[in-house]
């Protein structure tokens, strides 16, 4: 029975570093899915979806491969825990109760995910949001859209066996937003492991068990030294029930035990940049999570890199990774955001149908420069799988570092916050979105305290505006 | 037929693409929007409407007159056409005529365009003025034709006013038929009126017009109004009411509407609307998502996905149920339709109809209650 965790997924890598320091390329495979070559990205999702992106958009004009979802993304309806807390009633989330035969997931059902994609389930958001309270030895603090909770590591084992993920990340034992001290390394490490086992023995039950749930194991982002028991216990005890390695910083890939070596790694969300992700290949990660993709997306940028960098060796200053399309230089530019680009948005529209939808704060803007800024990540990944793969890497990495700067910064304004972008900061924290109107009297401090309605974005709200003729 | 509204240009994140995908292939634009954002000079650099948003439907505008009485309160309507202080803090005197309409309307190259038209609510007891209104939007009719470029690619379409008064609006319909225009909007309607002399208009309206023009309501979309107005003998209507309905989680079905962010749907498995073949409810072996109630409630007003999603069902809906209608009447079967639609509306109880919807359906020749 035991181990049967590790034959969901298979792992080739068609280059193996020589080297520690050295890139791989592989393929993963996952019965049902189509597979990924690695190293890959994948895509993050808020409640299912791809910010901005619905369900059909995503199938239809993406080549996401992979979409990460975490339970604390909705644990008001994911973690049976914090419900009860709130509503004083015992309710089920209603995704565990999602219709589906014992061979399909009630999560991908329910969030209506197409079959063909690899769902990944994890504890936490991407990126994940400092919390006040720390972990306990049987929980991790997160923050739910009702607070601040705590996720208990039976209740994130029920998650999995209730919701079949393809892939359910392990629950490591992290800080999010300051280090921790020696004392408290050495708890991570054992909470680490203690949760892992109680996992694997609760996805490995006959009953209950989650046959068809495959388990990524965290290297923790700490010094080896700190967590050898815990990876001597990974190597020598949990070996057969680990399919696979998830990082929290590209960096602790040096802690990965030889005879885990040949397992796939994916680093969760550290790389912030092009350039960053590029070091992490460099150290021989598999998968990423970019949160870039759609920050970029919701500052208005059009990314604009490509892996290995077309080499101008004349280059005056480097190159900017992407475009503000808030700038009025493309008011009546009707040619695509790039040139040959071969996505959905530069096949269909142009950089003046883009800079109005942002001016106007149409969701359309949003929507087609994330299918763009996919498509640009997508592209940059087969470049650098070829590039490794041929043994050009060293170089193309070098030259892409002449030849980008870095991301433009942001300029215009980021579409409503939503769900995904949900950033409680406890009492006292800045508002979601501005307020849109006050009261009159604003000497009144009781009225001015009621929290009124954001802005809409709606296009009938244009009274401030002018039309544009005077009249002379 | 039902015309959604894409106000700048873009009908609520959806791409074309997607509103193609809903049945949709005439959408409207609103001039006033599009005449401040881009603005005439970028519309004309670029090539109009279609180019700017990719669509290669067809597209009708307002005349931009409307958004402007409703949305500055402070516009002022004299022959030369509607004066109105910039809302700007600089406070501009600006204007907009029915030549600039058109010349607006000819920039954003519409396949079907408005007349600048004095409008009144329905409801304003001054009958002077509202035969002044009647009498200017008929010169502003002329001076919109005099003005309007592109007759052959573009149509214009005359706008019916004269209040509540059938006798102003006889008067309006023969003077406008006479100009002989592409189409006929018969206005000012929507605006507040009670429904029994909405119907009243619009079924003399219809009677008065001629019958090889269509004839369009503007700002209906309700389905019962869509029906009943049907079959006073309308042809086509816009309302921006599916898709920002759509916005706060509500999704149109034939028992009513879902408010889908109601803690019921959280547990509901169900497709939105059973049988729908819109984008979201068909089946995945049809090319469908199979979007539940359940996920467009957890999704509801907290993901701009969610929003995407219940706007392509409403406009689906509007759209097929204007097909069913068009296939009824066709088939000579409009008024077994009109029982069927409204027994289901209405749980099979006939004598929840409202009233106004009886009455007007009984004026041509359809017994609900029978
Ligand atoms: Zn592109
Ligand atoms: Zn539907």
């Amino acid at each position: 029975m035991a181990g049967h965790l590790s034959k969901l997924v298979s792992f080739q890598l068609s280059r193996p570093q020589s080297d520690k320091d050295e890139p791989r390329v592989g393929r993963l495979t996952f019965k049902g899915r189509s597979p990924i070559d690695t190293p890959h990205y994948v895509a993050v999702s808020s409640r299912g979806a791809v910010p901005h992106l619905s369900q059909d958009m995503m199938r239809d004009n993406t080549s996401i491969r992979a979409l990460y979802t975490a339970v604390e993304d909705s644990s008001s309806y994911w973690s049976p825990q914090v419900i009860e807390k709130s509503s004083h009633q015992s309710q089920v989330p209603p995704a565990f109760n999602f219709p589906a035969s014992p061979d399909e997931s009630p999560l991908r059902k329910f969030i209506a995910l197409q079959k063909d994609v690899l769902l990944i389930l994890g504890t936490r958001r991407i990126p994940p949001l400092p919390c006040a309270a720390s972990s306990t030895s049987s929980a991790i603090s997160i923050i739910t859209s009702l607070g601040f909770g705590m996720l208990e590591y039976t209740d994130y084992a029920e998650a999995i066996q209730k919701l079949r993920p393809d892939i359910a990340l392990g629950m490591g034992d992290v800080l999010f937003g300051h280090k921790p001290g020696v004392k408290r390394k050495e708890a991570m490490g054992d909470r680490t492991l203690a949760w892992l086992k109680e996992l694997i023995s609760a996805m490995e039950n006959e009953e209950d068990g989650t046959p068809r749930t495959a388990l990524f194991a965290p290297i923790l982002p700490i010094e080896t030294e700190q967590q050898t028991y815990y990876l001597h216990a990974l190597q020598d005890e949990l070996k057969d029930s680990v399919s696979g390695l998830v990082l929290y910083d590209s960096a602790s890939v040096d802690a990965i035990p030889e005879s885990l070596r040949g397992l796939p790694r994916l680093s969760l969300g550290d790389a912030t940049s092009p350039h960053k992700l590029l070091d992490a290949m460099a150290l021989g990660i598999d998968a990423f999570t970019v949160p870039f993709i759609t920050d970029a997306t919701d500052a208005g940028i059009a990314l604009d890199f490509s892996f290995p960098a077309h080499s101008d060796t004349n280059l005056e200053k480097r190159l900017s990774l992407g475009i503000d399309m808030w700038s009025s230089t493309f008011v009546n530019d009707v040619s695509p955001l790039l040139t040959d680009c071969e996505c959905y948005t530069c096949k269909n529209h142009h950089r003046a149908f883009v800079q109005h939808l942002l001016n106007a704060k149409e969701m359309l803007g949003w929507v087609l420069l994330q299918l763009h800024n996919h498509h640009i990540v997508d592209g940059f990944f087969a470049g650098a799988r070829n590039s490794i793969h041929n043994g050009s890497f060293k170089g193309d990495r070098a030259m892409f570092k002449k030849t980008y700067a870095a991301l433009p910064a942001k300029t215009g304004q980021g579409p409503r916050v939503r769900g995904y972008q949900f950033r409680s900061e406890g009492k006292g924290g800045p508002r979601k979105n501005p307020i849109a109107y006050r009261p009159l009297d604003d000497g009144n401090k009781e009225l001015a305290k009621v929290i009124l309605p954001s802005p809409d974005d709606d296009a009938e709200n244009l009274e401030q505006q002018r039309f544009p003729e005077k009249v002379k | 037929m039902f015309m959604p509204v894409a106000t700048q240009a873009s009908l609520k994140g959806l791409t074309p693409g997607q509103l193609a995908r809903t049945g949709c292939n005439l959408c409207l634009n609103n001039t006033y929007h599009l005449g401040l954002k881009p603005g005439q000079e970028t519309l004309e650099k670029i090539g109009g409407a279609h180019v700017l948003q990719g669509w290669n439907g067809n597209i009708l505008t307002d005349s931009g007159g409307f958004q402007m009485v409703s949305l500055l309160k402070l516009a002022k309507v004299t022959e030369e056409g509607v004066r109105f202080l910039s809302p700007h803090e600089d406070g501009v005197p600006m204007l907009l005529t029915p030549e600039h309409s058109i010349s607006l309307q000819n920039t954003i190259g519409s396949d079907i365009i408005m007349q600048l038209d004095d409008v009144i609510a329905t409801t304003s007891p001054d009958t002077e003025r509202m035969k002044e209104a009647m009498e200017r939007s008929i010169r502003w009719l002329d001076r919109c034709i005099a003005a309007h470029k592109k007759p052959e690619t573009q149509n214009l379409f005359c706008i019916i006013q004269g209040g509540l008064d059938l006798k102003m609006r006889k008067v309006c319909c023969e003077e406008m038929a006479r100009r002989d225009t592409p189409g006929v909007a018969i206005g000012g309607l929507s605006g507040g009126e009670d429904k029994v002399s909405y119907c009243q208009v619009v079924n003399a309206c219809t009677s008065w017009l001629p019958q090889n023009k269509p004839r369009y309501v503007m700002g209906v979309g309700y389905p019962e109004d869509l029906l009943v107005s049907v079959a006073l003998g309308a042809d086509m209507f816009d309302c921006v009411w599916p898709t920002r309905t759509a916005r706060f989680g509500n999704a149109i079905v034939s028992t009513g509407t879902l408010n889908l962010r109601h803690a019921s749907f959280a547990n509901d498995f169900t497709t939105i609307e059973a049988d729908c073949t819109c984008p979201c409810c068909r089946p995945e072996d049809q090319g469908g998502l199979n979007i539940t109630r359940a996920y467009a409630h957890h999704v509801a007003s907290k993901e701009t996905a969610g929003a995407h999603l219940l706007t392509m069902h409403n406009v689906h809906y509007l759209l097929s149920l204007m097909g069913k209608v068009r296939a009824a009447i066709i088939e000579d079967r409009y008024p077994e339709f009109l029982h069927a639609y409204f027994r289901k509306a209405y749980g099979g109880d006939m004598t929840r109809v409202p009233t106004w919807a009886v009455t007007a359906l009984r004026e041509v020749g359809v017994d609900l209650l029978t």
